[in-house]
């Protein structure tokens, strides 16, 4: 069982500190998902060898990568914009550091792109590149797979068939894969578990669900989409926010102090439920659904994510309810 | 209302200044050249292509061009490659000293050179008694040319290596490719271009150098050296035939930098 492992990591330049990190990746995927900034290439950089640590140890498969040079470390790098050489074709690019022919014919068939292969980099879409530039790397045989935001730079609807493709392919691999993102969708879509990064540290590290459904601080829950975070107070059975009580189950003794997070998607509108009430601000549809600013009656304004209704306007008054497991306490 | 008036009252465009003020310098490049060909009628200049003054300086030149050109290439690439590639403050400080003999006036350099390699030197000394003078001989013109000549190189090529995206090279390495593997399947394919543009500028400066050529070695005579020399002894007719020849190798240079030495990448 191959595993890469980083321990006490760290590099500091310009002002910016990563670090010191502690990862062990095993035969899975790890998203390391982040705001721009806060060190995910950098992280990629180390491990990869063309960034050197300033302390630290990093290894793969148990053998040390210290002081080794880029291409003596096994390890394969997915450029964010593919980084396919401009003077070859398709084909050569996959077949650059191919270990073998079966290889490079392996991925061109699972990647499809076979029909690509006379053709230089400037003749491809970018998707048909990062396509190319997966094939790449795969057909050298790395024993760890690093992939720096390989969709950023793609239409939405590219990005979402690759990012199924990915998944799929990332399956059949048996070598640790990071996968760096700034995209939550992205982060919790292809890890097995997602490293949340903020400014050079790892701010939460679990499994997709556990991150999106119980973030430990604040900057986790904000930047995994859960845009109603409030400071409250814990009452008996809820949590206290302005002059309304939001149902809650929580393990302090009332009168704590609590920062009360809840995820757009899980308030609902005109339930059968309800138990607050408010009105509607601000209504923006998002396609497949509605995007709600609700100012709660004595309370705060609530972001709301609705199926699409024509019935809900600004101005309208609409009650609220939330369920007490839908509702995070820090 | 402003776009109306504009419609309406056809206002003086300063851009057509600047191309008749331009255009003067351009006549004043172009005309003394037409001359110059009007001047030497072709059956003269081809008959005195034969004349083994001519001959020699041509042969002499062409020759000590290629080698100085070479020395620069075998030389200046490398430093070009450090210089383009080297993550410390001295790449500066380095650069300031490959500039120098572009900014110094030839025959100074000239001067310069003769402190080292002259015929009272330890080194011009040293060479002279092996056979291999560095003064008045062609290895004192390939000096000559190589000190001023061989920073077209190294400038023009550090360019070209910065203008290498260093992701593809990152990319060959983490691929497994090692730093010299990488440099002949990645950075020279890609920078070959600039590459070319910088040993064709070098062979053309070397082609036409004489002030340090004048210091260094009189003898044998290079083709700028011979035009001197008729210019003074016989007058400015004499002159025109090497002159041409120099023209016309001009204008192969630039052929060569606006076509094979452009980049098809970029």
């Amino acid at each position: 069982m191959t595993s890469l492992r980083l321990d006490c990591v760290a590099k500091a330049f310009d002002g910016f500190e990563l670090g010191p990190l502690d990862l062990a990746v095993a035969d899975e995927v790890l998203a390391v998902l982040g705001p721009s900034g806060c060190g995910k290439t950098t992280l990629l950089s180390l491990v990869a060898g063309l960034v050197r640590p300033d302390a630290g140890t990093i290894s793969l498969d148990g053998r040390t990568l210290d002081g080794r040079p880029p291409e003596n470390r096994g390890v394969g790098l997915v450029f964010q914009d593919g980084a396919l050489f401009p003077h070859l074709t398709a084909r050569e690019n996959v077949a650059y550091a191919a270990t073998d022919r079966d290889r490079v014919t392996d991925f061109t068939a699972r990647l499809e792109i076979d029909d690509l292969l006379d053709r230089r980099p400037p003749a491809l879409s970018g998707g048909e590149r990062q396509r190319v530039a997966l094939a790449r790397t795969l057909a050298a045989d790395p024993d760890a797979l690093l992939l720096d935001e390989p969709l950023s730079s793609l239409d939405a609807p590219i990005r979402r068939r690759l990012r199924d493709e990915l998944h799929d392919l990332f399956a059949t691999l048996d070598v640790p894969v990071v996968y760096v993102t700034h995209d939550q969708r992205a982060a919790t879509a292809l890890g097995d578990r997602v490293a949340v990064l903020r400014d050079g540290a790892v701010e939460q590290i679990d499994e997709p669900d556990a991150v999106l459904d119980c973030p430990e601080t604040e900057f986790v829950a904000r930047f995994t989409g859960c845009e109603n975070v409030f400071e409250g107070t814990v009452t008996e059975g809820g949590v206290r926010v302005d002059g309304v009580t939001f149902p809650a189950e929580s393990t302090q003794p009332p009168g704590t102090a609590a920062t009360v997070c809840i995820r757009p998607s899980r308030v609902r509108l005109n339930a059968p439920d309800t138990v607050l009430a408010g009105t509607v601000q601000r209504r923006l549809n998002e396609g497949d659904d509605y995007r709600l600013r609700v100012a709660l009656d004595d309370g705060p304004d609530l972001i709301a994510r609705v199926r699409p209704s024509g019935t809900l306007a600004p101005g309208d008054a609409v009650g609220v309810s939330i369920a007490a497991e839908d509702v995070h306490l820090l | 209302m402003s776009a109306q008036r504009r419609l309406f009252s056809p206002r003086f465009d300063w851009l057509s200044l600047t191309l008749v003020l331009g255009g003067l310098l351009l006549l004043y490049y172009l005309a003394p050249l037409a001359s110059l060909f009007l001047a030497a009628p072709p059956g003269t200049v081809a008959a005195s292509l034969t004349e083994p003054t001519v001959v020699n300086a041509m042969t002499t030149s062409v020759l000590s061009a290629t080698l100085s050109t070479l020395v620069g290439t075998v030389f200046g690439l490398p430093l070009a490659y450090w210089l383009a590639h080297a993550d410390t403050r001295w790449t500066n400080v380095v650069l300031a000293v490959v500039v120098l003999p572009l900014v110094l006036p030839p025959t100074v350099g000239g001067v310069v050179l003769l402190t080292v390699v002259g015929p009272n030197t330890f080194l011009g000394a040293s060479a002279a008694a092996v056979g291999v003078p560095l003064t008045r001989s062609l290895a004192g013109v390939v000096l000559a040319q190589t000190f001023v000549a061989s920073p077209f190189v190294v400038v023009t090529a550090k360019a070209a290596f910065e203008g290498v995206d260093r992701t593809l090279e990152h990319a060959s390495r983490v691929l497994g490719m090692d730093r010299l593997t990488t440099v002949r399947r990645i950075t020279l394919p890609l920078a070959g271009p600039g590459l070319l543009a910088g040993v064709t500028l070098a062979f053309a400066r070397a082609m036409g150098e004489f002030g340090a050529t004048m210091m260094l070695a009189y003898y044998p005579r290079t083709m700028p050296v011979q035009i001197w020399v008729s210019f003074v002894s016989l007058g400015l007719d004499a002159a025109y035939p090497i002159a041409i020849v120099l023209v016309v190798v001009s204008a192969l240079a630039l052929i060569v930098l606006h076509t094979v030495a452009s980049n098809p990448w970029q």
